[in-house]
Protein backbone atom coordinates (compact mmCIF):
# COMPACT_ATOMS: atom_id res chain seq x y z
CA UNK A 1 0.00 0.00 0.00
CA UNK A 2 2.78 2.32 0.99
CA UNK A 3 4.63 1.58 -2.20
CA UNK A 4 1.61 2.24 -4.29
CA UNK A 5 1.13 5.55 -2.54
CA UNK A 6 4.72 6.52 -3.21
CA UNK A 7 4.44 5.59 -6.82
CA UNK A 8 1.28 7.57 -7.18
CA UNK A 9 2.91 10.54 -5.57
CA UNK A 10 6.00 10.40 -7.71
CA UNK A 11 3.88 9.96 -10.77
CA UNK A 12 1.87 12.97 -9.87
CA UNK A 13 4.86 15.14 -9.14
CA UNK A 14 6.56 14.10 -12.34
CA UNK A 15 3.51 14.93 -14.38
CA UNK A 16 3.13 18.31 -12.74
CA UNK A 17 5.91 20.28 -14.44
CA UNK A 18 4.86 19.08 -17.84
CA UNK A 19 1.43 20.46 -17.16
CA UNK A 20 2.44 23.71 -15.60
CA UNK A 21 5.83 24.71 -16.97
CA UNK A 22 5.43 27.15 -19.75
CA UNK A 23 7.27 29.75 -21.69
CA UNK A 24 5.35 32.86 -21.05
CA UNK A 25 7.92 35.61 -20.69
CA UNK A 26 5.36 38.35 -20.34
CA UNK A 27 3.60 36.70 -17.49
CA UNK A 28 6.85 35.67 -15.86
CA UNK A 29 8.13 39.23 -16.04
CA UNK A 30 4.91 40.42 -14.49
CA UNK A 31 5.52 38.05 -11.61
CA UNK A 32 9.06 39.31 -11.15
CA UNK A 33 7.86 42.84 -11.05
CA UNK A 34 5.20 41.98 -8.48
CA UNK A 35 7.82 40.26 -6.40
CA UNK A 36 10.07 43.27 -6.49
CA UNK A 37 7.32 45.54 -5.25
CA UNK A 38 5.70 43.22 -2.74
CA UNK A 39 7.91 43.99 0.21
CA UNK A 40 7.21 47.70 -0.06
CA UNK A 41 3.50 47.06 0.29
CA UNK A 42 3.12 44.17 2.70
CA UNK A 43 3.43 43.71 6.41
CA UNK A 44 4.78 40.35 7.38
CA UNK A 45 6.57 38.51 10.12
CA UNK A 46 8.22 35.18 10.02
CA UNK A 47 11.23 32.98 10.34
CA UNK A 48 13.52 32.30 7.45
CA UNK A 49 16.46 30.11 6.82
CA UNK A 50 19.48 30.96 4.74
CA UNK A 51 21.62 28.18 3.35
CA UNK A 52 24.81 28.33 1.41
CA UNK A 53 26.99 25.39 0.61
CA UNK A 54 26.06 23.23 3.52
CA UNK A 55 25.64 25.91 6.17
CA UNK A 56 22.27 27.02 7.34
CA UNK A 57 21.25 29.90 9.55
CA UNK A 58 17.93 31.03 10.87
CA UNK A 59 16.64 34.53 11.49
CA UNK A 60 13.43 36.12 12.57
CA UNK A 61 11.99 39.11 10.74
CA UNK A 62 9.23 41.64 11.42
CA UNK A 63 8.46 43.93 8.53
CA UNK A 64 6.01 46.84 8.41
CA UNK A 65 5.26 49.55 5.93
CA UNK A 66 3.17 52.66 6.40
CA UNK A 67 1.13 54.56 3.88
CA UNK A 68 3.83 57.18 3.48
CA UNK A 69 6.22 54.57 2.11
CA UNK A 70 8.06 54.22 5.39
CA UNK A 71 9.52 50.85 6.29
CA UNK A 72 10.13 49.48 9.77
CA UNK A 73 11.91 46.28 10.25
CA UNK A 74 13.44 44.13 12.91
CA UNK A 75 15.77 41.32 12.15
CA UNK A 76 17.07 38.98 14.77
CA UNK A 77 19.64 36.29 14.25
CA UNK A 78 18.55 33.12 16.01
CA UNK A 79 21.84 31.26 15.62
CA UNK A 80 25.29 32.20 16.81
CA UNK A 81 26.09 35.40 18.68
CA UNK A 82 22.98 37.47 19.44
CA UNK A 83 22.44 40.28 16.98
CA UNK A 84 19.50 42.52 16.30
CA UNK A 85 19.02 44.94 13.48
CA UNK A 86 16.34 47.60 13.57
CA UNK A 87 15.54 49.65 10.55
CA UNK A 88 13.45 52.74 10.09
CA UNK A 89 13.66 53.61 6.44
CA UNK A 90 17.27 54.26 5.60
CA UNK A 91 18.30 54.50 9.24
CA UNK A 92 19.73 51.27 10.43
CA UNK A 93 20.70 50.37 13.97
CA UNK A 94 22.46 47.26 14.95
CA UNK A 95 22.55 45.93 18.51
CA UNK A 96 25.39 43.67 19.52
CA UNK A 97 24.91 42.59 23.11
CA UNK A 98 27.99 40.41 23.26
CA UNK A 99 30.26 43.38 22.78
CA UNK A 100 27.85 45.97 24.18
CA UNK A 101 27.86 48.03 21.04
CA UNK A 102 25.26 49.86 19.00
CA UNK A 103 26.10 50.63 15.40
CA UNK A 104 24.13 53.26 13.56
CA UNK A 105 24.18 53.62 9.84
CA UNK A 106 22.48 55.87 7.38
CA UNK A 107 22.29 54.71 3.82
CA UNK A 108 22.71 57.22 1.09
CA UNK A 109 19.64 56.67 -1.03
CA UNK A 110 20.56 59.22 -3.61
CA UNK A 111 22.75 57.04 -5.76
CA UNK A 112 20.68 53.92 -5.83
CA UNK A 113 19.88 53.13 -9.42
CA UNK A 114 16.37 52.32 -10.54
CA UNK A 115 17.49 49.20 -12.25
CA UNK A 116 14.67 46.85 -12.05
CA UNK A 117 11.69 48.28 -13.89
CA UNK A 118 13.89 49.78 -16.56
CA UNK A 119 15.78 46.65 -17.19
CA UNK A 120 13.28 43.86 -16.82
CA UNK A 121 13.08 43.52 -20.57
CA UNK A 122 16.85 43.14 -20.78
CA UNK A 123 16.49 40.11 -18.61
CA UNK A 124 15.05 38.03 -21.39
CA UNK A 125 18.14 38.66 -23.52
CA UNK A 126 20.27 36.88 -20.98
CA UNK A 127 17.86 34.48 -19.31
CA UNK A 128 15.12 32.14 -20.39
CA UNK A 129 12.23 33.09 -18.13
CA UNK A 130 9.57 30.52 -17.34
CA UNK A 131 6.63 30.11 -15.08
CA UNK A 132 6.93 26.87 -13.19
CA UNK A 133 4.42 24.97 -11.16
CA UNK A 134 2.53 26.04 -8.10
CA UNK A 135 4.28 25.08 -4.90
CA UNK A 136 3.91 25.61 -1.18
CA UNK A 137 6.37 27.29 1.16
CA UNK A 138 5.81 27.84 4.87
CA UNK A 139 2.17 26.94 4.42
CA UNK A 140 1.54 29.48 1.67
CA UNK A 141 0.78 28.69 -1.92
CA UNK A 142 3.35 30.17 -4.26
CA UNK A 143 4.19 30.41 -7.92
CA UNK A 144 7.55 29.14 -9.13
CA UNK A 145 9.40 31.43 -11.54
CA UNK A 146 12.53 30.15 -13.22
CA UNK A 147 15.34 32.14 -14.80
CA UNK A 148 17.70 29.99 -16.80
CA UNK A 149 20.93 31.59 -17.95
CA UNK A 150 21.47 31.53 -21.70
CA UNK A 151 25.23 31.10 -21.28
CA UNK A 152 27.82 30.28 -18.63
CA UNK A 153 28.48 33.86 -17.71
CA UNK A 154 25.68 33.96 -15.16
CA UNK A 155 23.83 31.87 -12.61
CA UNK A 156 20.28 30.61 -12.75
CA UNK A 157 17.60 31.69 -10.30
CA UNK A 158 14.47 30.13 -9.00
CA UNK A 159 11.86 32.00 -7.05
CA UNK A 160 8.61 31.10 -5.45
CA UNK A 161 6.30 34.09 -5.06
CA UNK A 162 3.27 33.98 -2.81
CA UNK A 163 0.29 33.84 -5.14
CA UNK A 164 -1.77 36.58 -3.54
CA UNK A 165 0.85 39.21 -2.64
CA UNK A 166 3.83 38.29 -4.79
CA UNK A 167 6.07 38.17 -1.73
CA UNK A 168 9.14 36.03 -2.43
CA UNK A 169 8.93 33.05 -0.10
CA UNK A 170 11.88 31.19 -1.48
CA UNK A 171 14.77 32.29 -3.66
CA UNK A 172 17.67 30.21 -4.82
CA UNK A 173 20.73 30.76 -6.95
CA UNK A 174 21.82 27.83 -9.06
CA UNK A 175 25.27 26.96 -10.36
CA UNK A 176 26.26 25.49 -13.68
CA UNK A 177 25.25 21.97 -12.73
CA UNK A 178 21.99 23.19 -11.30
CA UNK A 179 23.40 22.84 -7.80
CA UNK A 180 22.04 25.26 -5.23
CA UNK A 181 24.67 27.83 -4.33
CA UNK A 182 22.48 29.85 -2.09
CA UNK A 183 18.96 29.46 -0.81
CA UNK A 184 16.72 31.55 1.29
CA UNK A 185 13.29 30.33 2.37
CA UNK A 186 10.69 31.20 4.92
CA UNK A 187 9.87 28.35 7.25
CA UNK A 188 7.07 30.19 8.98
CA UNK A 189 5.34 33.33 7.82
CA UNK A 190 2.37 35.51 8.65
CA UNK A 191 1.39 38.02 6.00
CA UNK A 192 -0.52 41.10 7.08
CA UNK A 193 -1.02 42.29 10.64
CA UNK A 194 -0.96 45.83 11.83
CA UNK A 195 1.98 47.93 12.80
CA UNK A 196 2.96 48.00 16.42
CA UNK A 197 6.08 49.83 17.44
CA UNK A 198 6.87 47.29 20.12
CA UNK A 199 7.35 44.64 17.52
CA UNK A 200 10.14 46.52 15.84
CA UNK A 201 11.79 47.69 19.03
CA UNK A 202 15.02 46.15 20.14
CA UNK A 203 14.87 44.17 23.33
CA UNK A 204 18.21 45.78 24.13
CA UNK A 205 16.80 49.28 23.92
CA UNK A 206 17.13 50.05 27.60
CA UNK A 207 20.29 48.13 28.24
CA UNK A 208 21.98 49.66 25.25
CA UNK A 209 21.89 53.19 26.63
CA UNK A 210 25.10 52.34 28.41
CA UNK A 211 26.69 50.72 25.40
CA UNK A 212 29.20 52.17 23.03
CA UNK A 213 27.63 53.85 20.02
CA UNK A 214 29.50 53.51 16.77
CA UNK A 215 28.59 55.90 14.03
CA UNK A 216 31.59 55.48 11.81
CA UNK A 217 29.52 53.80 9.14
CA UNK A 218 27.78 57.10 8.55
CA UNK A 219 30.92 58.69 7.26
CA UNK A 220 30.83 57.25 3.79
CA UNK A 221 30.08 59.54 0.89
CA UNK A 222 29.49 58.41 -2.65
CA UNK A 223 29.39 60.60 -5.72
CA UNK A 224 29.12 59.95 -9.44
CA UNK A 225 32.50 60.33 -11.13
CA UNK A 226 34.55 59.35 -14.11
CA UNK A 227 37.14 57.13 -12.49
CA UNK A 228 39.23 56.66 -15.61
CA UNK A 229 39.03 52.87 -15.37
CA UNK A 230 37.62 50.80 -18.22
CA UNK A 231 37.07 47.17 -19.09
CA UNK A 232 38.64 45.84 -22.26
CA UNK A 233 36.80 42.54 -22.40
CA UNK A 234 33.28 43.06 -21.18
CA UNK A 235 31.31 39.83 -20.60
CA UNK A 236 28.40 39.49 -23.05
CA UNK A 237 25.13 40.91 -21.81
CA UNK A 238 26.68 43.07 -19.09
CA UNK A 239 26.39 46.84 -19.18
CA UNK A 240 27.81 49.51 -16.97
CA UNK A 241 25.23 50.51 -14.40
CA UNK A 242 27.11 53.21 -12.57
CA UNK A 243 30.47 54.62 -11.69
CA UNK A 244 31.20 56.45 -8.45
CA UNK A 245 33.88 57.43 -6.00
CA UNK A 246 33.48 56.34 -2.41
CA UNK A 247 35.22 58.24 0.29
CA UNK A 248 35.26 57.42 3.93
CA UNK A 249 35.89 60.15 6.45
CA UNK A 250 39.24 59.58 8.06
CA UNK A 251 40.71 57.71 5.12
CA UNK A 252 43.00 59.61 2.88
CA UNK A 253 42.23 58.07 -0.48
CA UNK A 254 38.90 57.45 -2.16
CA UNK A 255 37.91 54.17 -3.75
CA UNK A 256 36.58 53.91 -7.30
CA UNK A 257 33.46 51.77 -7.57
CA UNK A 258 32.05 50.65 -10.92
CA UNK A 259 29.05 48.35 -11.29
CA UNK A 260 28.23 46.19 -14.29
CA UNK A 261 24.96 44.30 -14.60
CA UNK A 262 23.10 41.99 -16.93
CA UNK A 263 19.76 43.15 -15.58
CA UNK A 264 19.77 40.73 -12.67
CA UNK A 265 23.26 39.85 -11.56
CA UNK A 266 25.68 42.64 -10.80
CA UNK A 267 29.45 42.72 -10.59
CA UNK A 268 31.22 45.48 -8.69
CA UNK A 269 34.77 46.66 -9.22
CA UNK A 270 36.58 48.45 -6.41
CA UNK A 271 39.89 50.12 -7.09
CA UNK A 272 42.07 51.56 -4.37
CA UNK A 273 45.72 52.44 -3.98
CA UNK A 274 47.79 49.51 -2.84
CA UNK A 275 49.00 50.10 0.68
CA UNK A 276 51.90 48.38 2.42
CA UNK A 277 51.38 44.95 0.98
CA UNK A 278 52.74 42.60 3.53
CA UNK A 279 52.48 39.06 2.27
CA UNK A 280 49.58 39.97 0.10
CA UNK A 281 49.23 37.48 -2.73
CA UNK A 282 49.13 38.71 -6.30
CA UNK A 283 45.61 37.43 -6.65
CA UNK A 284 43.03 35.45 -4.75
CA UNK A 285 39.56 34.11 -5.29
CA UNK A 286 36.96 33.42 -2.62
CA UNK A 287 33.23 33.43 -2.30
CA UNK A 288 30.45 34.19 0.10
CA UNK A 289 27.21 32.51 -0.73
CA UNK A 290 26.71 33.02 -4.44
CA UNK A 291 29.04 36.01 -4.52
CA UNK A 292 32.47 35.37 -5.97
CA UNK A 293 35.23 37.69 -4.90
CA UNK A 294 38.47 38.11 -6.76
CA UNK A 295 41.32 40.43 -5.87
CA UNK A 296 44.42 41.26 -7.81
CA UNK A 297 47.09 43.89 -7.93
CA UNK A 298 47.54 46.15 -10.88
CA UNK A 299 50.22 48.81 -11.12
CA UNK A 300 50.11 50.08 -7.57
CA UNK A 301 46.40 49.43 -7.17
CA UNK A 302 44.44 46.80 -5.38
CA UNK A 303 41.53 45.62 -7.50
CA UNK A 304 38.61 43.85 -5.86
CA UNK A 305 35.90 42.48 -8.12
CA UNK A 306 32.86 40.79 -6.65
CA UNK A 307 29.41 39.78 -7.74
CA UNK A 308 26.73 37.11 -7.80
CA UNK A 309 28.17 35.64 -10.99
CA UNK A 310 30.43 32.68 -11.81
CA UNK A 311 34.09 33.05 -10.96
CA UNK A 312 34.99 33.14 -14.65
CA UNK A 313 32.83 36.21 -15.21
CA UNK A 314 34.22 38.00 -12.19
CA UNK A 315 37.78 37.20 -13.22
CA UNK A 316 37.21 38.22 -16.82
CA UNK A 317 36.15 41.64 -15.64
CA UNK A 318 39.04 41.94 -13.21
CA UNK A 319 41.63 40.82 -15.70
CA UNK A 320 40.60 43.14 -18.49
CA UNK A 321 40.48 46.25 -16.33
CA UNK A 322 42.79 49.03 -17.43
CA UNK A 323 43.35 52.65 -16.72
CA UNK A 324 42.55 54.89 -19.64
CA UNK A 325 45.47 57.22 -20.19
CA UNK A 326 44.85 60.82 -20.93
CA UNK A 327 46.41 60.30 -24.34
CA UNK A 328 43.92 57.72 -25.51
CA UNK A 329 40.87 59.71 -24.57
CA UNK B 1 7.99 60.40 24.41
CA UNK B 2 4.87 59.22 22.60
CA UNK B 3 5.13 62.29 20.35
CA UNK B 4 8.57 61.20 19.37
CA UNK B 5 7.40 57.78 18.45
CA UNK B 6 4.55 59.28 16.46
CA UNK B 7 7.13 61.39 14.74
CA UNK B 8 9.08 58.30 13.92
CA UNK B 9 6.01 56.66 12.53
CA UNK B 10 5.35 59.57 10.22
CA UNK B 11 2.02 60.26 11.85
CA UNK B 12 2.47 63.94 12.67
CA UNK B 13 1.24 66.88 10.67
CA UNK B 14 3.59 69.67 9.68
CA UNK B 15 3.05 71.88 12.69
CA UNK B 16 3.43 69.06 15.14
CA UNK B 17 6.48 67.94 13.23
CA UNK B 18 8.13 71.31 13.56
CA UNK B 19 7.39 71.42 17.26
CA UNK B 20 8.91 68.02 17.85
CA UNK B 21 12.02 68.94 15.91
CA UNK B 22 12.35 72.02 18.06
CA UNK B 23 12.09 69.89 21.19
CA UNK B 24 14.75 67.65 19.83
CA UNK B 25 16.98 70.57 19.05
CA UNK B 26 16.74 71.91 22.55
CA UNK B 27 16.83 68.80 24.63
CA UNK B 28 20.05 66.82 24.49
CA UNK B 29 18.65 63.98 26.53
CA UNK B 30 15.78 63.60 24.19
CA UNK B 31 18.13 63.72 21.29
CA UNK B 32 20.06 60.87 22.72
CA UNK B 33 16.94 58.82 23.06
CA UNK B 34 16.13 59.66 19.54
CA UNK B 35 19.55 58.42 18.55
CA UNK B 36 19.03 55.21 20.27
CA UNK B 37 15.67 55.07 18.62
CA UNK B 38 17.60 55.24 15.40
CA UNK B 39 15.77 57.74 13.33
CA UNK B 40 18.13 60.62 13.81
CA UNK B 41 19.30 60.77 10.27
CA UNK B 42 16.43 62.56 8.67
CA UNK B 43 15.79 64.79 11.61
CA UNK B 44 19.31 66.05 11.89
CA UNK B 45 19.33 66.94 8.24
CA UNK B 46 16.12 68.88 8.73
CA UNK B 47 14.13 66.69 6.40
CA UNK B 48 10.84 65.42 7.60
CA UNK B 49 11.26 61.78 8.33
CA UNK B 50 9.00 59.25 6.71
CA UNK B 51 6.60 61.93 5.69
CA UNK B 52 4.50 61.85 2.58
CA UNK B 53 7.22 63.67 0.75
CA UNK B 54 9.29 60.54 0.72
CA UNK B 55 8.26 59.63 -2.76
CA UNK B 56 8.83 63.06 -4.12
CA UNK B 57 12.21 63.33 -2.54
CA UNK B 58 13.12 60.07 -4.08
CA UNK B 59 11.90 61.09 -7.51
CA UNK B 60 13.63 64.41 -7.16
CA UNK B 61 16.90 62.75 -6.42
CA UNK B 62 16.32 60.50 -9.36
CA UNK B 63 16.08 63.45 -11.61
CA UNK B 64 19.21 64.98 -10.22
CA UNK B 65 21.17 61.90 -11.21
CA UNK B 66 19.98 61.17 -14.67
CA UNK B 67 22.83 58.98 -15.77
CA UNK B 68 22.85 56.79 -12.79
CA UNK B 69 19.33 56.71 -11.68
CA UNK B 70 16.76 57.45 -14.24
CA UNK B 71 17.37 56.11 -17.66
CA UNK B 72 14.68 58.05 -19.46
CA UNK B 73 11.68 56.44 -21.03
CA UNK B 74 9.28 54.04 -19.44
CA UNK B 75 8.77 54.65 -15.78
CA UNK B 76 5.51 53.07 -14.93
CA UNK B 77 6.36 51.23 -11.80
CA UNK B 78 9.38 53.38 -11.07
CA UNK B 79 8.56 54.88 -7.76
CA UNK B 80 7.45 51.86 -5.83
CA UNK B 81 10.26 49.69 -7.03
CA UNK B 82 12.72 52.40 -6.19
CA UNK B 83 11.56 52.51 -2.66
CA UNK B 84 11.81 48.83 -2.53
CA UNK B 85 15.33 48.79 -3.83
CA UNK B 86 16.20 51.33 -1.23
CA UNK B 87 14.68 49.30 1.52
CA UNK B 88 16.41 46.18 0.46
CA UNK B 89 19.70 47.93 0.31
CA UNK B 90 19.28 49.51 3.65
CA UNK B 91 18.32 46.31 5.36
CA UNK B 92 21.14 44.60 3.78
CA UNK B 93 23.61 47.15 4.90
CA UNK B 94 22.57 46.60 8.43
CA UNK B 95 23.13 42.98 8.23
CA UNK B 96 26.43 43.38 6.59
CA UNK B 97 27.44 45.33 9.62
CA UNK B 98 26.28 42.56 11.82
CA UNK B 99 28.33 40.22 9.81
CA UNK B 100 31.29 42.47 10.09
CA UNK B 101 31.12 42.80 13.80
CA UNK B 102 30.47 39.16 14.40
CA UNK B 103 33.42 38.48 12.22
CA UNK B 104 35.72 40.67 14.19
CA UNK B 105 34.55 39.01 17.36
CA UNK B 106 35.66 35.58 16.36
CA UNK B 107 38.52 36.71 14.26
CA UNK B 108 41.20 35.46 16.54
CA UNK B 109 40.92 31.73 16.19
CA UNK B 110 40.62 31.15 12.52
CA UNK B 111 43.31 33.17 10.90
CA UNK B 112 46.14 30.69 10.21
CA UNK B 113 44.12 28.34 8.06
CA UNK B 114 42.76 31.11 6.06
CA UNK B 115 45.97 32.81 5.35
CA UNK B 116 47.02 29.69 3.57
CA UNK B 117 43.92 29.92 1.48
CA UNK B 118 43.89 29.05 -2.14
CA UNK B 119 45.61 31.69 -4.05
CA UNK B 120 44.59 30.84 -7.46
CA UNK B 121 47.34 31.38 -9.88
CA UNK B 122 46.25 30.10 -13.26
CA UNK B 123 43.23 28.16 -12.25
CA UNK B 124 40.41 26.73 -14.12
CA UNK B 125 37.69 29.24 -13.43
CA UNK B 126 34.84 26.83 -12.97
CA UNK B 127 36.60 25.07 -10.15
CA UNK B 128 38.22 27.83 -8.32
CA UNK B 129 35.41 28.57 -6.04
CA UNK B 130 35.57 25.41 -4.07
CA UNK B 131 38.21 25.36 -1.38
CA UNK B 132 37.22 28.63 0.10
CA UNK B 133 35.75 30.19 3.20
CA UNK B 134 33.97 33.27 4.29
CA UNK B 135 35.49 36.35 2.89
CA UNK B 136 36.34 38.82 5.54
CA UNK B 137 38.96 36.84 7.31
CA UNK B 138 41.21 36.21 4.41
CA UNK B 139 44.64 37.62 4.81
CA UNK B 140 44.73 38.49 1.16
CA UNK B 141 41.72 40.72 1.30
CA UNK B 142 41.63 44.46 1.56
CA UNK B 143 42.16 45.56 5.09
CA UNK B 144 39.96 44.48 7.95
CA UNK B 145 36.29 44.83 7.44
CA UNK B 146 36.81 46.55 4.13
CA UNK B 147 35.56 43.51 2.28
CA UNK B 148 32.26 43.60 4.05
CA UNK B 149 31.98 47.26 3.27
CA UNK B 150 32.45 46.34 -0.36
CA UNK B 151 29.96 43.52 -0.25
CA UNK B 152 27.48 45.86 1.25
CA UNK B 153 28.13 48.67 -1.19
CA UNK B 154 27.83 46.18 -4.00
CA UNK B 155 24.58 44.69 -2.92
CA UNK B 156 23.02 48.08 -2.57
CA UNK B 157 23.41 48.49 -6.29
CA UNK B 158 22.58 45.02 -7.49
CA UNK B 159 19.25 44.38 -9.23
CA UNK B 160 19.14 41.02 -7.49
CA UNK B 161 18.82 42.86 -4.24
CA UNK B 162 15.59 44.40 -5.39
CA UNK B 163 14.27 41.18 -6.71
CA UNK B 164 15.09 38.76 -3.99
CA UNK B 165 13.46 40.73 -1.29
CA UNK B 166 14.68 39.58 2.00
CA UNK B 167 17.29 37.35 0.51
CA UNK B 168 20.22 39.73 0.24
CA UNK B 169 19.89 40.38 3.88
CA UNK B 170 20.59 36.93 4.57
CA UNK B 171 23.73 36.65 2.68
CA UNK B 172 25.21 39.10 5.04
CA UNK B 173 23.60 37.72 8.14
CA UNK B 174 25.73 34.78 7.51
CA UNK B 175 28.78 35.30 9.60
CA UNK B 176 30.65 32.24 10.42
CA UNK B 177 33.65 31.05 8.53
CA UNK B 178 32.70 28.00 6.65
CA UNK B 179 34.76 24.99 6.04
CA UNK B 180 33.90 24.01 2.57
CA UNK B 181 34.92 20.62 1.49
CA UNK B 182 32.54 19.17 -0.92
Amino acid sequence: MKILWTVTCVGFLAAQPALADREDPQQALAWLSRMAGASAQQNYSGTFVYQHRGVSETSRIEHFVNTAGGVFEKLEALDGPAREVIRSNDQVTCYLPTIKTVIIEQRNARLLPAQLPERLSDLSENYGIRIGRLDRVAGHECQVIILEPKDKLRYGRRFCAETRTGLPLRASTLGEKNEILELFAFTELTIGGSFNRDRVKSKYLTASRKWRVDRSAMNVTERAADTGWVIGNQPAGFRKLMEIKRSVAGRSSSVAHIVYSDGLAAVSIFIEPLTAAKDRPEQSLTHQGAVNIYTRQLGGHLITVLGEAPAATVMQIANSLEHRTTASR
Amino acid sequence: MDRISALMDGELDDRELARQFERLRQDPALRETWDVFHVIGDAVRGDSPLAGSFNERLSASLQREPTVLAPSGRRKTGASVMIYALSAAASLSAVAMVAWVAMSMNNAGTQPDLAAAPVAAPVEPARVAEPVMVVPQLASMPDEGRMNEYLLAHQGFSPSTALQGVAPYIRSVSTRPVDITR
